[in-house]
């Protein structure tokens, strides 16, 4: 079956994309022309989006956590297990239901395992860390020509799950503990941005005015009277004037004992997680979704991960992170199961790729490398099992245990992503400044990637 | 026949991971209309929000008064904007004028002074004797030190190499000695390319911006190619070298670069080629000695860009036919006499090619104006500037101005590289003393065309100083040498000082001249700190600023309002925000009450919406 392009794609299934069929000038611009002209036939206004298929997302979670293993794990030490002469004793491997797992470096996540699907058959398309650690937050490739204008897969959650007929007290995407390279709301309004905090437990910095409440609603009020009327609403009818949105945003987390409440929290529960940064950040994110103020999508990062030199080294490498991503994880897992939390949020923890794998490399680390796994865990998938698998030594997809048989891509995370959260990945909006289209996943419309809805089965 | 081909993918496997996420390679169509759409959507966001805050002093006249053409940028805007049929906005006002100059030039507000004796100036000629004062005046060195460190992303620590905090010193010093000698570009640009030497020895501390090519988990082919990119970029405008370094332009960037579409890999080798004999050692000193971690630059006698590579982050090299070893080749042909030094003889082709000189002033015209005439920056495509040479159909060419990059550039090279001269050219157009307010009907189509002027936001180092300026409670940044400095515009890098002050500058999103360029957003954060940081709450107590305290003695609530406004928005406020203001005083019953509400005003004037802007 040829597509409305003129080309049959199922003789290129599992193929890389740079290895697909490419499509001719004239056909090109045939088709240019073609939705060009179509776009000045539409009537009345032109659509915002288009939903280029029927599809039918999963939605299953209200929102999602999503952890950056930043710097890359390895995959062969961790989420897909592979024992060799060089595997650390302390691993203390164990199989639970068929799934090998390195109980000793994980032990709270193994406990958690029943929650767990591992997947194996996940493969990066880039070794280079930066480019790789972008293309998995926003799903393409950052080199391809929208990349500069797009979104975090996080804002385009918050465009799709921000209330339109309220502002949420706290963002509905908020980032914990940003490495700094992390992409932001691209060509989305500034509402979607990423919200930064590195939470240390002693709450929201800046959300209370030193000087005392009182002196900052009189100071307020002189505010307002300088400006008269033309702080809250501005007289253009171009929208509400940005800095007054900031500003109004910046108010609400002002004084608010329920945002109080979230971003404070006693040592005994920080020692519970790990005594850790990203132990914080995953109390940060439990108390967020408990509190309901409006945030739907959490992203935590975790790095280094990039281990080229003594991963094993007992108190260094990928013990030392192993046991912080456990304590963190594993906690904040058993927390929301407690609180019926976890049926409704998804999680999911990947890096940018994986490594070596066999022996390990002369400086006793493992160097970058394609193949690599990813966790999940919540939204009612099923748990306590692999999907996909790896050769021997993990360094091909033997299985890829989903219809599309072929290596799941970031841009089938990005897809799974939005479809547990009831977001239709073939979505395509025409408001991008290029007019171009942006699609929420590239080439959906050619039905190239697509959610692991497998993970339910 | 021409195909497109989405092979992105295959190229960035093996792109280097120094430069990966900046990789602007791409075979899709129209991206830079994409890319010139950002910041052109920010101006207008901009305006948007100025408009409203100055919606009050609606007195614009109609029909301004006849705009004098002072020089060939005037000549140039005015002509294409009546060529548009669109009409300019006035002149700024003396009061306009005045904090913005002193902005654009030397980053900080002007005191209260400057702009009642501004004001009170009935010379004619007193716009261009103070952009003279400030041009020369000390201010205006730490703000182009900064600009320059920006550009030559000056920084200790970055993704590819640390050049550790005494690199950055000796970095910072060749600027700033650089700068205060009115040292001309061409030389900054001679110097930094051509130096050798010890990182860290202030002598020649211009060599860190050779210890920026760098390059990790690759053979010695990548880090020269890493050399010419980032000095293609920051000299010339030619980000494209970093794609060209990778394979041939042709079916990459045939979309979006005439030039990129014509250059070969080979081509660019060989520019590459010319950084074949540097070297970067670390130096031999010992854990203590103060060398530790230093570098040492330097050229080997001989040695050619060798096409034998099989690893790293860029594609194989492998020969060209039988050529195996390449030897350098200028981009317009010129190769390096017998016994020449290369890295000196790439200084002097770069210096004498057109290129060097458009990417200054389009990078100066972005700065005083807000857009480029190419914009972004380092995209700009050689063969698509020269008017009298156009490019062929359906190319056209690429500057909102093509001639007047083109005149700017001369003038740039005809006074010698000349910073403060061409600064001076620039903000003596009456182009760039526009007005912000605008009378007529606005359109966003206008906005390449400059019909008025653009506001900002003040960067991250322009608001703390503002408010230091305005306090007069100045600060003291540790920037891990013997003596902190006091004026964030200081600062020898952007990573500095870390803590509460490093937060607020950051949440103004300073950049950290590596991974994350300076941006002029907006955000909840900036709103959060402006209204609660102790950074401003402990500036505008009146025990703490010598400026309140003054006010506070001021006899009159008029001329305390007055002298408010001055201190931090460098104007006086208009009818109606005087009579709120001197209400608030009139209410305060007592001394001290009197004093807290002179400090409830200086919170408000921070967190007024032009105190963020210049416009």
């Amino acid at each position: 079956m040829q597509d409305r392009y003129g080309i049959d794609w199922n003789g290129y299934a599992g193929a890389p994309f740079w290895r697909k069929p490419s499509i001719n000038r004239r056909v090109f611009f045939r088709h240019l022309g073609a939705a060009l002209g179509g776009y000045f036939l539409m009537p009345g206004r032109p659509m915002e989006r288009v939903a280029c298929a029927a599809v039918s997302p999963k939605a299953t979670a209200k929102n999602c956590i999503f952890i950056l293993l930043a710097g890359a794990p390895s995959h062969v030490d961790t989420f897909d297990l592979k024992e060799g002469p060089w595997t650390p004793a302390s691993f203390e491997p164990e199989t639970y239901g068929g799934v090998r797992f390195p109980r000793g470096l994980l032990p709270t996540l193994a406990g958690q395992m029943e929650s767990l699907a591992l997947v194996r058959s996940v493969r990066s398309w880039a070794a280079v860390h930066s480019l790789a650690q972008t293309w998995v937050q926003i799903g393409r490739n950052p080199a391809s020509a929208m990349a500069r204008i797009s979104p975090h897969v996080g804002s385009v959650a918050s465009l799709e799950l921000r209330p339109h007929d309220a502002d949420p007290v706290l963002p509905v995407f908020v980032s914990l503990n940003p490495s700094g390279g992390n992409p932001e709301n691209g060509y989305l309004p500034p509402e979607h941005a990423p919200f930064y905090v590195s939470p240390a437990g002693t709450g929201l910095a800046n959300t209370s005015h030193r000087d005392g409440a009182t002196r900052l609603s009189t100071r307020y009020n002189l505010l307002l009277e300088l400006d008269g009327d033309l702080r809250g609403s501005a007289p253009l009818g171009a929208g509400p004037a940005e800095m007054a949105s900031w500003n109004a945003a910046a108010r609400r987390l002002m004084y608010n004992p329920d945002v109080d409440r979230v971003f404070t929290f006693p040592v005994e529960e920080r020692t519970r997680y790990g005594g850790t940064a990203f132990g914080n950040a995953c109390i940060t994110a439990r108390n967020l979704l408990r509190a309901r103020l409006g945030t739907r999508f959490i992203q935590i990062t975790l790095g280094s991960w990039d281990h080229h030199v003594n991963i094993y080294a007992p108190n260094g490498g990928v013990n030392a992170l192993g046991r912080q991503l456990d304590l963190g994880l594993g906690t904040l897992l058993a927390d929301l199961k407690a609180d019926g939390l976890l049926d409704e949020t998804l999680i999911v923890a990947m890096g940018e790729f994986g490594r070596t794998v066999g022996n390990l490399n002369g400086q006793n680390g493992r160097d970058h490398f394609l193949q690599m796994s990813a966790l999940f865990a919540g939204a009612r998938i099923r748990g306590g099992r692999a999907l996909g698998s790896t050769d021997d030594n993990g360094a091909m997809t033997a299985e890829s245990g989903w219809h599309r048989d072929r290596d799941i891509r970031p841009e089938d995370i990005e897809a799974t992503i939005y479809s547990a959260l009831g977001i239709d990945w073939t979505t395509v909006r025409h408001d991008d400044p290029l007019g171009r289209g942006f699609e929420y996943v590239t080439f959906a419309d050619r039905d190239l990637f697509g959610p692991v809805h497998e993970l339910w089965g | 026949m021409g195909t497109l081909r989405p092979a992105a993918a295959v190229v960035c496997l093996f792109v280097g991971f120094v430069h990966a996420a900046d990789c602007p390679f791409t075979t899709g169509s129209g991206e830079s209309a994409l890319r010139q759409a950002r910041p052109r959507l920010q101006i207008a966001q901009r305006l948007s929000t100025l408009e409203a805050a100055f919606a009050r002093r609606a007195v614009m006249p109609a029909a301004a008064p006849a705009i004098p053409r002072r020089n060939v940028i005037d000549v140039e805007i005015f002509n294409t904007l009546a060529a548009h049929n669109v009409t300019p906005a006035a002149l700024s006002t003396d009061q306009e004028f005045v904090r913005r100059i002193y902005l654009d030039l030397t980053g900080r507000i002007p005191s209260p002074d400057d702009v009642r004796n501004f004001l009170a100036n009935g010379s004619p000629g007193r716009r261009d004797d103070l952009i003279d004062r400030l041009i020369y005046s000390p201010e205006f060195e730490d703000r182009w030190i900064m600009w320059l460190g920006d550009l030559l992303q000056n920084a200790s620590a970055a993704t590819n190499v640390n050049r550790r905090v005494g690199g950055r010193d000796a970095f910072y010093n060749w600027i700033k000695g650089s700068v205060v000698a009115n040292k001309s570009l061409k030389e900054i640009a001679h110097e930094a390319i051509a130096a050798t030497g010890n990182s860290f020895d202030v002598r020649t501390g211009a060599a860190n911006f050779a210890v920026s090519a760098t390059t990790p988990m690759g053979p010695v082919q990548d880090m020269y190619d890493t050399m010419l990119v980032r000095t293609a970029t920051a000299f010339m405008g030619l980000a494209y070298y970093d794609c060209l370094l990778c394979h041939g332009g042709r079916g990459h960037l045939d979309q979006i670069s005439l030039w990129g579409s014509r250059t070969t890999r080979g081509e660019a080798q060989q520019m590459a080629a010319f950084f074949s004999r540097m070297r970067i050692r670390r130096d031999a000193a010992a854990q203590g000695e103060p060398l530790y971690n230093s570098y040492n630059v330097t050229n080997a006698p001989s040695g050619t860009y060798d096409l034998n590579t099989n690893y790293g982050n860029r594609p194989n090299r492998t020969p060209l036919g039988n050529v195996s070893n390449l030897t350098p080749q200028y981009r317009l042909g010129g190769t390096p006499a017998a016994g020449a030094n290369w890295r000196e003889a790439f200084a002097a082709e770069m210096t004498a090619d057109p290129m060097f000189a458009r990417n200054i002033v389009n990078r100066l015209w972005k700065h005083f104006f807000g857009l480029a005439l190419v914009d972004p920056v380092d995209t700009l495509d050689p063969a698509r500037l020269d008017p009298s040479n156009p490019p062929p159909e359906p190319w056209t060419l690429q500057a909102t101005h093509p001639e007047l990059l083109e005149q700017l550039a001369r003038e740039l090279t005809r006074g010698g590289f000349n910073l403060r001269e061409i600064v001076r050219t620039i903000t003596a157009s009456s182009a760039y003393q526009l007005s912000s307010r605008y009378s007529g009907e606005w359109k966003y189509s206008s906005v390449p065309l400059f019909a008025r002027h653009y506001p900002r936001r003040l960067e991250a180092e322009e608001v703390a100083d503002a408010i230091s300026k305005a306090t007069g409670v100045m600060g003291n940044y540790n920037i891990g040498w013997a003596n902190p400095v006091s004026w964030a515009m200081q600062l020898p890098e952007t990573g500095v000082p870390r803590g509460a002050v490093g937060n607020f500058l950051d949440s103004f999103f300073r950049g950290n001249r590596d991974t994350r360029p300076r941006s002029q957003s907006g955000s909840i954060l900036q709103q959060l700190n402006l209204m609660n940081d102790t950074f401003v709450l402990n500036r505008i107590r009146v025990s703490a600023s010598p400026t309140l305290q003054a006010v506070s003695r001021l006899a009159g609530d008029g001329a305390a309002v007055d002298e408010m406004f001055l201190l931090f928005l460098s104007r006086y406020p208009d009818d109606y925000e005087r009579g709120q203001a001197m209400e608030y005083l009139r209410k305060a019953a007592s001394p001290a009450a009197r004093n807290a509400a002179i400090e409830d005003l200086a919170w408000a004037c921070v967190n007024k919406v032009d105190f963020l802007f210049s416009y």
